[in-house]
C-alpha cells in the first residue's frame, strides 16, 4: 500500500518532469531570436554562422534536437552554456544554494511574522486588535513581492542606506568556502561575521519576498485557529485552567497548522518563482539572476537547465509538504 | 452554610445580550461529597449552569445578577486569571461528547497530565503515576498504551473512561459532570454510570450531574433541582422527588421517564397544556 503510493509519486514526479522539458524545450526554440547570431560580432561570414550551428546542434531537427538533449540529461549532462562557455549543470548547482538560501529565509520570516500576528489576532478575536490584522494583511497583500523590492531599494539603498542592497557577501571579507551555501556555512563554522553579512544582504530580498506571504499566513492561520477555538475540545483546556494563549498555540495550533500547510506549500512555490526578479533587483547571485541573463543572450542549454531546476524544486517541495502533512495528522500517519 | 458549601449560587440569572433570560435566578447548593442531579428537558438551562460555574459561558450571554460561591469564594470578586485559577484548582469537567471532547492531533498522555503538571505544579512522574492508577481504576486494559494512543485509536466508550480518569485526577472538590453518558450506548452508559459513582464516593469529590433522565436521578444522586426555562421548580432529596414530588412538572417528568421494567407503561410526554401553564407563569412574573 505504502510502496504504491510512493511508487506511483515517483512516476507522476517523472512524467510531470518529462512534460516541462518537452515544454521548455519548444518554448525556447519559438521565441523570437537566434542565439548564434547574439554570439558573433555584427557582419560574421555565412560561414562562421552555419559552422556555429551545426557546433551546437541547431542545425538539427527539433525531435532530433530533443532526443540529443534528453539522452545527456538522463546522465546528468545538461548540455553547455552558450554565453559561459561551462557546463550547465556545474553552472546551475553553483547558483542553486544562492537561491534556496535566500528562499527558506524568506520562507522563515514568513512563518515567523505571519504566525505571530495570526496569534495575535486570534487571541483578540473580535476586538479592534483582530481587525488591524486583517487591514494591515489585506494591505500587505496587494502589493507584489518585486514592488516591495522596489521600495526597500529606495528606502535603504537611496535615502537611507544602511543595509546592503547588492550582492551576497562583503566582498573584502576573506573565507574559504566549501560550499556555496554562505550563511549556513558562516554559522555552522563559527564565522558569525560571514553569516552576518550572508544575512544582512539577505534581508531586504527576503523580506520582499515574505511579506506578501506573511500576510497570507496572518489571514488563512487566524481563521483556522478561530475555527479551532469554538471546537469542543478547547473547552477541556480552557476549564482546566491553561489561558487563552496556552490554549491557542499548545491545543489549537497544530490543528490549525495542518490546513495552513497545504496552502503555504504552493505559495512558498510561487515565493520561488519570485526570486527571479528579486533578486534581479538586488544584483543577488541566485538561479533567478542568472536565468534573466541567459534569457537575454537566448542561452537555450543554460534557460532549459534553469526551467528543469525550478520544476524539480517544486516537485521536491510539494513532496515535502505532503510528508509533513502526514507527520503532523496521526489520523494519516499509519493509514 | 455557605462557607462550608463546595459549590453556592445565589440568585443567578444569565442573559443573552438581547435581554432574554436563560436561567432565572438560580438558587442551589452543593455540600462536600454530595451528589446534586440538574434535570429538566433539552434547553432548560442545565448546561448552562455548569458553564456559568466553569467560566465557560458563551459569548453571547453574560451573568447579569447573583453570585457563585465555590468553596466560600465569590467568583465575581476575582480577575479572569483568578478566576481560571480558582475553578481550575476547585472544579473538572466531564463533558457530554467524548467524541469531541479529546483534542484529535495530541496523544492521550499529555490530555491528562499537562493539567496536573502545569497547573496543579505535581512532578511529571507524579502525574504519571497517578495516569496510569486512575486508568486502571477505570478499568482500562495495557494504560500504558493507552497513553500513547491518539483520541480515534479509542472508542467511545473507552475516551469517556479517560475523561473521568482525567476529571478524578487531582482529586478535585467539585466535579461538573453534563450527560456524560447520553452519547454513549445503553450497556457503555450503566458500567460508566457506575465507574463515576464509585469514584465520586473514592475521591470524595462532590458531583453536579446533568442528565434529563429521571431514572439516571435516582441511581446517582442524593439531591435534585428540576429546571423548567432557566428557572429551579423544584429543590429537593431525591428520595422526596420520587415519593412525593410537589410539582406537576416533576410528576410528568418522572411519567415520561421509559421503564425497562414494564415498557408498555414507558413514554408518557410530559402534556403541552402543563408546559405552557407554566410557560404563561413564568412570563407573568417577570413582568411584575
Ligand atoms: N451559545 C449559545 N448562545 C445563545 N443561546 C444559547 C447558547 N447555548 C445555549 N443557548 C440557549 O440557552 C438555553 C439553555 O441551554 P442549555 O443550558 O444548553 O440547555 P440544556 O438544559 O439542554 O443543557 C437554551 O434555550 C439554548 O437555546
Ligand atoms: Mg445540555
Amino acid at each position: 500500500m505504502f510502496l504504491r503510493t510512493v511508487l506511483s509519486r515517483l512516476l507522476t514526479t517523472l512524467v510531470t518532469l518529462f512534460g516541462v522539458a518537452v515544454v521548455v524545450f519548444v518554448l525556447v526554440r519559438v521565441a523570437p531570436g537566434n542565439p548564434i547570431a547574439m554570439m558573433l560580432p555584427p557582419g560574421a561570414s555565412e560561414d562562421d554562422i552555419a559552422q556555429l550551428t551545426a557546433l551546437y546542434g541547431f542545425d538539427k531537427s527539433l525531435v532530433e534536437q530533443f532526443f540529443i538533449w534528453i539522452g545527456g540529461v538522463v546522465q546528468g549532462d545538461f548540455g553547455t552554456s552558450i554565453t559561459l562557455r561551462q557546463p550547465v549543470a556545474d553552472l546551475v548547482l553553483s547558483r542553486l544554494p544562492a537561491t534556496l538560501e535566500l528562499s527558506f529565509f524568506a520562507l522563515l520570516i514568513a512563518v515567523a511574522i505571519g504566525g505571530v500576528a495570526a496569534v495575535i489576532g486570534a487571541r483578540r478575536r473580535g476586538s479592534p486588535t483582530e481587525a488591524a490584522v486583517d487591514l494591515t494583511s489585506g494591505a500587505v497583500l496587494s502589493i507584489p513581492d518585486f514592488l516591495w523590492g522596489l521600495l526597500f531599494v529606495l528606502l535603504f539603498g537611496v535615502l537611507w542606506p544602511v543595509l546592503s542592497i547588492s550582492g551576497r557577501l562583503d566582498p573584502r571579507l576573506e573565507f574559504d568556502f566549501l560550499t556555496n551555501f554562505v550563511a549556513i556555512e558562516g554559522l555552522l563554522r563559527g564565522r558569525f561575521d560571514v553569516a552576518g553579512s550572508a544575512f544582512s544582504h539577505m534581508l531586504m530580498p527576503a523580506l520582499s519576498l515574505a511579506l506578501p506571504l506573511a500576510a497570507l499566513i496572518a489571514q488563512l492561520l487566524k481563521q483556522n485557529l478561530k475555527e479551532v477555538l469554538i471546537q469542543d475540545y478547547t473547552t477541556l483546556p480552557r476549564v482546566r485552567g491553561f489561558s487563552e494563549t496556552q490554549v491557542i498555540l499548545r491545543d489549537a495550533m497544530r490543528n490549525a497548522a495542518l490546513p495552513t500547510l497545504t496552502l503555504v506549500g504552493v505559495q512558498f512555490t510561487f515565493l520561488i518563482g519570485g526570486t527571479v526578479i528579486v533578486e534581479r533587483l538586488f544584483a543577488y547571485g541566485g538561479l533567478g539572476n542568472m536565468a534573466i541573463d541567459a534569457v537575454i543572450n537566448r542561452d537555450l542549454p543554460l534557460i532549459q537547465g534553469i526551467v528543469l531546476l525550478f520544476a524539480a524544486l517544486f516537485v521536491a517541495i510539494n513532496l515535502l509538504v505532503d510528508l509533513s502533512y502526514t507527520l503532523l495528522n496521526p489520523r494519516l500517519r499509519h493509514g | 452554610m455557605t462557607m462550608s458549601s463546595t459549590l453556592n449560587i445565589q440568585n443567578l440569572t444569565v442573559s443573552l445580550r438581547s435581554g432574554l433570560p436563560l436561567l432565572r435566578q438560580v438558587n442551589l447548593t452543593l455540600e462536600p461529597g454530595e451528589v446534586r442531579a440538574l434535570v429538566g428537558e433539552s434547553g432548560a438551562g442545565k448546561s448552562m449552569i455548569g458553564k456559568a460555574v466553569l467560566g465557560t459561558l458563551p459569548p453571547a450571554t453574560r451573568v447579569t445578577r447573583g453570585q457563585i460561591f465555590l468553596r466560600g469564594q465569590a467568583l465575581d470578586h476575582l480577575n479572569a486569571a483568578q478566576r481560571r485559577h480558582c475553578v481550575a484548582q476547585s472544579a473538572a469537567l466531564i463533558p457530554q461528547d467524548p467524541l469531541t471532547a479529546l483534542n484529535p492531533v495530541r496523544r492521550i498522555a499529555p490530555q491528562i497530565t499537562d493539567p496536573l503538571t502545569r497547573i496543579h505544579g505535581w512532578s511529571a512522574e507524579r502525574a504519571q503515576t497517578r495516569a496510569l492508577e486512575l486508568l486502571d481504576r477505570v478499568e482500562i486494559r495495557d494504560p500504558a498504551r493507552v497513553m500513547r494512543s491518539y483520541p480515534h485509536e479509542l472508542s467511545g466508550g473507552m475516551r469517556q473512561r479517560i475523561l473521568i480518569a482525567a476529571a478524578f485526577a487531582p482529586s478535585p472538590p467539585l466535579i461538573v459532570a453534563d450527560e456524560p453518558t447520553t452519547a454513549l450506548d445503553v450497556t457503555v452508559q450503566k458500567q460508566i454510570l457506575k465507574l463515576i459513582r464509585e469514584l465520586q464516593k473514592e475521591v470524595g469529590t462532590a458531583v453536579l450531574f446533568v442528565t434529563h433522565d429521571m431514572g439516571v436521578v435516582a441511581k446517582i444522586s442524593q439531591k435534585v433541582s428540576v429546571l423548567f426555562q432557566g428557572r429551579v421548580m423544584e429543590d429537593s432529596t431525591t428520595e422526596a422527588i420520587f415519593s412525593n414530588p410537589t410539582h406537576p412538572y416533576t410528576r410528568a417528568l418522572i411519567a415520561a421517564t421509559p421503564s425497562y421494567a414494564d415498557p408498555a407503561r414507558s413514554f408518557s410526554p410530559v402534556p403541552p397544556e402543563l408546559i405552557a401553564q407554566m410557560k404563561s407563569k413564568i412570563a407573568q412574573e417577570e413582568i411584575l
